[in-house]
């Protein structure tokens, strides 16, 4: 199995302060990480050196074998890294159908209207206008219809209705049975656990808890939360 | 209203859009304030004195606008420009330098005297029962054409709809693969190449000097503060807006006055309506 | 007074040399530079502590200097004519205070535009002062008068110049020191915290630039005795364009450093303009360099140098003294909010928030990321207007009322990431706070008030866990996040208000830290028995502090109870992590 992103002694932050120390973690194709911990411990930090928006002030992060430190966030788009964003994380002044088109080649986008009808419903609608919940899927949609195999999510679910929930949850094993790699920020740890193959607790921006998810049990993780 | 007075009053109309159209891309979506706007008009407009400097026929005009141009606007964007998209406050003051710079090297080169081009198209066409000056009216017809098509591309384009994705969400573009630099860059020197084309059709119409470019300057900006930065229609409206109060009062006062209300207009709306009259954020 | 009279001393002592040293013709020459310099320290006060760039400071050096000619022409006693020049100062000042204060009120974002408005007016006032013959001898100027009591240019005229070069350079140097120059200083720095201190930042724009104004119009007046005409280009865009250079290269964070620039710069010119044919040019690209790189010009770069000969002093423990009260402290209230909707753009985040808050206690504010909790804070604030709805404190409405005026209503708030003067020290930062609700409009011209401390401050310095205490003369950018989060805290509720409004104060705070803080806020309310409005991620904290719980979502009010009630609120659980924890 090919390894497909990796990172090592990974930190960072905005200016003075750092944020996130020492975090590392390989993630192979078709397999999951899932990044868990309270608000403002930096997992959303995390997600954001990965993507490249942030520039790490230590460690290294491999795309395919390639070291990315340097590379700009939209070469590793191109590289094949797909982000959903935990704020912001549609363009609010186009249309549902012109976000769509933004990231992907046109069609790709037109398989998911089944399972996510209302999207199909509102391509006319201004983004910013749709309510919370119905803007992450319009950004889970954007990202699965993207032609990319390392996808990055954070907090995917927040605001989403539950039925919507598994959906994206179906859509997400998918993609690991196509051989895209994953890391998925969740608060929602039935979204997590049904996911992820290797765990990731985090709390201060540190790693507290790594292993796989047989060895994890939902107590345990439930002890990361409330630390 | 004669008509003489409405083909006066479209003319000016169609002047202030295109000289305006540069800044309302660099200003109202790369959020750089140009002070050096009106100075890309003028080197436009001096175009026509380049090319018989260098001996060329009539007909390089237009491509010897373009590439200098674009060649001027690629040097300071490459060397400066690219830090400072976003900071309002940093942009006016390096571009302020920047114009003092061009000026200074229009200067050296060619003088402060006015210099006159001769109209490519003389004579007059005769229409709406009058006799108007053909130059005027087929730039009017042009610049029509121009918006038009502008307007139907910014709504259709995948360009345009990634140059508003860049302006609505800069960390979104880049996650989604746009190469927000490389637009940026596209869009600054896109901006001052249609700066330089309005300088080049003023220049058969006005006195062309290193310094002409400040009037300019300032009417484009205010344009831009009143139509409200980042939409095509409220370009058109602060264009109508400007133009049509400046023509008015100029044409019943002198154009001293007539400059002076289209200041106090503005002081106003940056005091009342400080986003603009089209609400766009 | 050291730092304002040694300086002043020399300078004074070096421009007396100059006529013995170099000659009548120099002393002219450096006369008129003098004038021009004077001009540019206003720009650089301006400039360099608000952050405002006016590109067309000749509107009033040049219309005094009409003004000035017009006098000298038609009035014959010197009394009238000091009395009428003054007077055009003073009205420089009056044009300059209402200009900027209508530009700068609501938004606080207009520096730009301002900087074009200047811009348009000189070119404006350069074509007025060009085809009005009959008020400024049109193209030709105004000529042929006597210079102010019978100075001559060449002689005595110099050392009245040098007078008011010496006198606007100790008044500037005095408002570096004095907390006027604090509060401009932090203009430019944060202007958002400041308002949120209650002050009307768009009237002290005003009142600075109308200074910056009145020192033009001064060397304006000097400027039409000195040169003995005055044309449209004393009134004109490039010299508006040289001045500004002048300042940046010369350093405008200096208050020498604009007088340099001017002598050093026009001299250059007036030597190297013929000979020289890309004088013009270098000058251009000298200023953009020093923009670029180096944005304290000359005058910084000879002062790093300076200080490394010079070792700095040792400053000893100030003693400080007690605050007077703060102004208007008002009883404690409920608020009230009844179907407010907030729009942005196009999105709507408040859809019809309704509830009413005991009138003490601490009540937090939960909910999911883009719940809306922190534009709640923004429109009971006025940092976002509600579109629609009521806001009431005790009974009155606030929800058109603009940030500044939060405080005087008893509206304390701490913003979400810490929002501090980054450029001051954390005891300057303290005194600022200090200052806030409690000085009178004279405070601000003595140096006693930057010594004032609060009983409540001194309280929380005392507080051995503090890491404030040891650090007051530490530059807050050097402060790790958890630091300034206790800075802002103390910053915020040094006025004593009603209502406190903490967004996230635990954010990015140790263990320890987090108990401090969460002492530190039930003791504030219980000191004070106002109310606390705290927006928190952390249940524990949640649960230890609040008497009520808000619950968020979507734009609107899910629950607001006790904590208990919310934690077995089905709704609540449904939302808040989909039913994780």
């Amino acid at each position: 199995m090919t390894e497909l992103i990796a990172f090592a002694g990974l930190a960072g932050g905005y200016g003075d302060s750092q944020v996130v120390f020492n975090l590392g973690a390989s993630v192979q194709a078709g397999q999951a990480l899932g990044v868990f911990g309270r608000n403002g411990v930096g997992k959303s930090t995390l997600a954001r050196l990965l993507q490249g928006s942030l520039q790490a002030s230590k460690g290294t992060i491999t795309l395919k074998g390639q070291n990315i430190a340097s590379t700009p966030p939209f070469q590793r788009h191109l590289l094949g890294l797909g982000y959903m964003p935990q704020t912001a994380m549609v363009f609010d002044e186009l249309t549902v159908g012109e976000n769509l088109s933004i990231g992907s080649k046109s069609g790709l986008a037109e398989a998911y209207f089944e399972i996510f009808p209302t999207l199909a419903e509102r391509l006319k609608q201004k983004a910013g206008t749709m309510s919370g919940g119905e803007r992450k899927i319009l950004s889970f949609v954007r990202l699965m219809a993207e032609d990319t195999n390392i996808i990055v999510l954070d907090e995917p679910s927040e605001g989403v209705q539950p039925e919507n929930i598994s959906r994206m949850e179906q859509c997400l094993l998918a993609r690991k049975k196509q051989g895209s790699s994953i890391i998925l920020i969740e608060q929602n740890l039935t979204l997590l656990r049904a996911v992820a193959d290797q765990l990731l607790g985090m709390d201060a921006g540190k790693p507290v808890l790594q292993s796989t998810l047989a060895q994890t049990s939902r107590a345990k993780m439930l002890e990361v939360l409330s630390i | 209203m004669t008509p003489v007075f409405l083909l006066n009053l479209m003319w000016q109309l169609s002047l202030l859009a295109v000289v305006t159209l540069g800044l309302a891309i660099i200003f109202g979506q790369l959020r750089i304030m140009n002070m050096a706007h009106g100075e890309f008009v003028m080197i436009g407009a001096y175009a026509p004195i380049i090319t018989s400097t260098l001996g060329l026929p009539n007909w390089m005009q237009l491509p010897v606008c373009i590439a200098s141009v674009a060649l001027v606007a690629l040097i300071l964007e490459r060397a400066i420009i690219r830090h400072l998209y976003g900071r309002l406050f940093d942009s006016l003051l390096a571009t302020w330098g920047i114009s003092i710079l061009l000026r200074e090297m229009v200067e050296l080169a060619f003088g402060r005297g006015f210099q006159s081009v001769p109209l490519p198209i003389s004579g007059t066409v005769s229409w709406i029962g009058i006799d108007y000056p053909a130059y005027r009216s087929v730039i009017i017809g042009v610049i029509i054409l121009l918006f038009i098509g502008l307007t139907i591309w910014y709504k259709r384009s995948l360009v345009a709809t990634r140059i508003k994705a860049m302006v609505n969400n800069p960390e979104l573009a880049q996650a989604v693969g746009i190469n927000t630099v490389s637009l940026s860059r596209r869009c600054f020197v896109f901006g001052c190449i249609s700066a330089g084309l309005a300088g080049l059709i003023i220049a058969p119409t006005a006195q062309i000097s290193p310094l002409m470019g400040l009037d300019y300057l300032i009417r484009s900006f205010f344009v831009v503060v009143v139509g409200g930065l980042g939409s095509l229609e409220g370009l058109a409206i602060g264009v109508g807006l400007i133009a049509g109060s400046q023509t008015l009062l100029g044409a019943l006062f002198n154009q001293t006055y007539g400059y002076i209300f289209v200041l106090v207009l503005s002081i106003l709306f940056l005091w009342l309506r400080p986003n603009g009259i089209y609400r766009n954020s | 007074m050291a730092s304002i009279v040694i300086p002043s001393g020399l300078l004074l002592g070096t421009l007396l040399l100059i006529p013995s040293l170099f000659g009548d013709f120099t002393a002219y020459q450096i006369g008129l530079f003098l004038i021009y310099g004077i001009v540019a320290q206003g720009i650089g006060f301006l400039w360099g502590k608000t952050g405002i760039l006016p590109l067309g400071q000749t509107i009033f050096f040049g219309s005094t200097a009409y003004a000035s000619a017009h006098i000298l022409i038609n009035i014959e006693t010197l009394g009238w004519q000091l009395v009428l020049m003054l007077l055009s100062v003073l009205i420089a000042g009056a044009i300059a205070y209402v200009l900027a204060t209508m530009v700068f009120r609501g938004k606080t974002d207009s520096g730009p535009y301002f900087s074009l408005i200047t811009l348009a007016l000189v070119l404006i006032a350069e074509q007025l002062a060009s085809t009005s013959p009959n008020i400024t001898g049109g193209f030709n100027g105004l000529s042929g008068y006597e210079p102010i009591a019978q100075l001559d240019p060449f002689g005595n005229l110099y050392y009245l110049i040098v007078g008011v070069t010496v006198v606007s350079t100790m008044l500037l140097l005095a408002l570096n020191r004095l907390p006027a120059g604090l509060i401009a200083r932090a203009v430019s720095d944060n202007e958002p915290r400041l308002q949120l201190l209650g002050f009307a930042t768009h009237k002290i724009k005003g009142l600075v630039f109308a200074m910056s104004a009145m020192l033009a119009a001064t060397a304006g007046v000097l400027f039409a005795s000195h040169q003995g005409i005055v044309t449209p280009t004393s009134a004109g865009f490039a010299l508006s364009a040289q001045f500004i250079i002048w300042t940046a290269v010369g350093g405008r964070f200096h208050v020498l450093g604009p007088l340099l620039g001017s002598v050093v710069l026009a001299w250059l010119t007036a030597e190297l303009r013929d000979d020289f044919i890309y004088w013009e040019i270098s000058i251009a690209a000298i200023f953009i360099l020093v923009v670029l790189k180096s944005p304290g010009g000359l005058a910084e770069i000879i002062s790093i140098y300076f200080k490394k000969l010079v070792k700095a002093q040792v400053s000893e423990e100030p003693s400080y003294c007690a605050a007077p009260n703060v102004k208007s402290q008002q009883p404690a209230a409920t608020l009230q909010f009844d179907q407010c909707h907030l729009q942005v753009g196009v999105v709507q985040i408040l859809k019809g928030v309704t509830f009413t808050t005991p009138a003490q206690g601490v009540v937090c504010i939960i909910g999911p990321n883009g719940a809306g909790k922190t534009s709640l804070l923004n429109v009971i604030t006025g940092n976002l207007l509600a579109s629609k709805g009521t806001i009431l404190l005790a009974e009155k409405h606030i929800h058109c009322r603009p940030p500044y005026a939060a405080l005087s209503s008893g509206i304390g708030r701490k913003l979400q990431v810490p929002s501090v003067f980054f450029s001051m020290t954390v005891g300057e930062n303290l005194t600022v706070a200090t200052l806030a609700q409690r000085a009178k409009w004279y405070h601000y011209f003595s140096a006693k008030p930057l010594l004032w401390r609060s009983a409540y401050i001194s309280s929380l310095l005392a507080h051995e866990a503090l890491p404030l205490t040891h650090n007051l003369a530490k530059q807050v950018s050097e402060l790790p996040q958890g630091h300034r989060q206790f800075l802002e805290f103390a910053m915020t509720a040094a006025a004593q208000p009603r209502l406190l409004l903490l967004d996230e104060p635990c954010a990015g705070l140790s263990t320890a830290e987090t108990h401090l803080m969460t002492d530190l806020i039930r003791q504030y309310q219980t000191q004070t028995k106002g109310l606390v409005l705290l927006i928190e991620h952390d249940m524990s904290i949640v649960e230890a502090l609040s008497d009520k719980v808000l619950v968020l979502h979507q734009g609107q009010v899910l629950a607001f109870a006790s904590y208990v009630e919310v934690k077995a609120n089905k709704d609540v659980a449904a939302v808040y992590a989909g039913g994780t924890k």
